[in-house]
């Protein structure tokens, strides 16, 4: 709506009550503070029509008030300037109970944290943060948003310090943002969806060991062995939350959330992988390091105890990968859409690409099967199906003036056989099969959302 | 003691909109409705827009949402009103209402 205003068109929007403080967030990040709404007690998805329209005719003076009076300030926007100094703040203290946590209180009441303790962003720990990047303080990596926060070296060295990362993890959280500064990440939606997704950070190369990253056993669980797993992938979320601006009910609208937000980076289990490791598969070579980021929603486990060989397993993995409302065969209406900056421009993507983490006795089941990392895709590809009829769904298909589909016209012959099905995704690397934890019978396969990217780590 | 830590919060973006002229009145004008194609949203503009022709007779209206127009983007939860096609809609309608799920 903020581009309509900026393009000199008077607007209003309809903002359900439980969205009204994302809405703001959202437009004090476009530039407008004062953009008119107005409030309705309920969202409108799956409510009766009636429902709605008796909530709209509520508000017709109002809107209509809009269209014709100034919107009032409603305040001023909460704007970090520093006008390139980053603020240093002085803060008492003690060995007492309150003057243990006084830092956290500081951070907490200006909205600068998780919530729960940090360690203190002093200079000399930030100082020794950047010591583990050769990337200057000031470098731009990106602008966040909805926020649109500057993304520099300097401010994720401070959100790494309070997350208890170690500078030697530095360089992986810096490539992590390197990749949602990719427009393919569509990292826009990620952050104010209402619906959960949380960037997954997979970590491949020598830069994982050298990080302290578990990728044996529990590499997605809790623990000091997992203190480099935990830390980086919390430093993401600060960073999200601090150069973003997407904090929680805000910025970021998720209405129930998602734990894994907090944050998640596993590494590949490349000395017991039977396969290449999957920064390979995204053209690197194995002797480099890289993040690859993908957003998703989950996980979901696969017990596979009761498999005797590998199309037991990758049938076990198929079963679970499907459930109606997944999005499924969505592929069909042409790639997704991504819009990135103040003037919103569009970039497409494939996607999504949903992560299967196959503990590494899974992966060597398929490969003494003869199964190649890429025959095991291709056959999830080929068995992971929707029906037709389901993926064109209520929302259809789009259509040119003859109503010719727009993608994919070879399958619109197929349109009303009712036992047509095509693959769930497109392509078959968008199972994105990632080797990791201890040698038993388990997986983990997350849905992908939006996107994806693999970024470089620099060298140490 | 005395403690020294830095902010943690980015500078943002100086971005400024200012808010575009209203109208002096919406008798005869065209009045854009803008759904996201999420759910109900359609119905909420809809009503408006029952409501509205009640009070002035002579208001239009233009659809945006979904794949309405030929050769122009098809308007979304996921795919929002960019520049050029602000610019677009603003040839077109002299006011917009906008509604989404949420």
């Amino acid at each position: 709506m903020v581009a309509m205003e900026k393009a000199g068109v008077p607007t209003v929007a309809i903002v359900a009550q439980s969205f009204a403080r994302a809405w703001q967030a959202c437009v004090d990040g476009w530039g407008q503070p004062t953009a008119a709404y107005v409030i309705i007690p309920h969202a409108t998805t799956g409510q009766q029509p009636d429902f709605i329209r008796n909530m709209v005719d509520e508000q017709i003076d109002t809107i209509v008030q809009g269209l014709i009076a100034f919107p009032t300030d409603r305040g001023q926007v909460s704007v970090q300037s520093s006008g390139g100094a980053t603020e240093v703040f002085t803060v008492e203290m003690d060995a007492s109970a309150d003057g243990l946590d006084s830092v956290n209180r500081f951070l907490a009441e200006r909205d600068w944290s998780d919530g729960i303790p940090v360690v203190p962003p002093t200079p000399e720990l930030v100082e020794r943060m950047l010591a583990g990047t050769n990337r200057a303080p000031q470098d731009v990596l990106m602008v966040m948003e909805p926020g649109f926060g500057v993304a520099t070296v300097e401010k994720i060295a401070i959100n790494a310090v309070m997350a208890g990362c170690r500078p030697e993890q530095f360089p992986i959280l810096l490539a992590a943002i390197d990749c949602l500064a990719q427009p393919e990440m569509n990292h826009r939606d990620m952050q104010v969806s209402g619906h959960t997704e949380a960037p997954l950070i997979l970590v491949n190369g020598p830069i994982a060991r050298h990080a302290g990253i578990n990728s044996g056993t529990s590499a997605m669980g809790p623990g000091v062995v997992n203190s480099a797993n935990t830390a980086i992938g919390r430093a993401l979320r600060l960073c999200l939350m601090n150069i973003g601006y997407c904090k929680a009910g805000t910025g970021d609208p998720n209405f129930i959330g998602l734990p894994t937000k907090f944050g998640m980076c596993i590494a590949e289990n490349e000395d017991l992988s039977p396969w290449q490791p999957y920064h390979v598969d995204r053209g690197f070579q194995p002797h480099e390091s890289a993040v690859t980021v993908v957003t998703v929603t989950g996980p979901g486990d696969i017990l596979d105890s009761g498999s005797r060989n590998h199309e037991d397993t990758l049938n076990n993995i198929a079963q679970l990968m499907y459930y109606p409302g997944s999005g499924g065969g969505g592929w069909i209406r042409g790639w997704q859409s991504a819009q990135v900056g103040h003037t919103s421009q569009r970039v497409s993507y494939p996607g999504p690409y949903h992560p299967i983490m196959l503990s590494p006795s899974r992966a060597v089941i398929l490969a003494e099967a003869g199964f190649s990392k890429q025959n095991a895709q291709e056959w999830l590809h080929e068995h992971c199906r929707v029906s037709l009829r389901q993926a064109i769904g209520s929302r259809g298909v789009p259509t040119d003036a003859q109503g010719r589909w727009l993608h994919h016209p070879e399958l619109q012959a197929l349109e009303d056989d009712r036992k047509a099905t095509i693959p769930m995704l497109e392509s078959p690397e968008q199972y994105l099969l990632f080797v990791t934890g201890g040698t038993t019978h388990y997986a983990n396969f997350f849905y992908g959302t939006y996107g994806i990217a693999t970024r470089p780590v620099e060298e140490f | 003691m005395k403690l020294q830590i830095m902010s943690p919060a980015a500078d943002r973006v100086n971005f400024k909109v200012p808010p575009a002229p209203r109208l002096a009145s919406l008798e005869g004008k065209t009045i854009g409705l803008y759904n996201n194609v999420t759910g109900g949203a359609d119905v909420a503009v809809d009503r408006f827009a029952e409501q509205l022709e009640r009070r002035y007779p002579g208001v239009k209206f233009q659809r945006y949402g979904g794949n309405l127009r030929e050769g122009r983007p098809a308007l979304s939860r996921g795919v929002h009103i960019d520049e050029a096609e602000a610019a677009r809609i603003a040839t077109e309608v002299d006011a917009m209402v906008g509604a989404t799920a949420h």
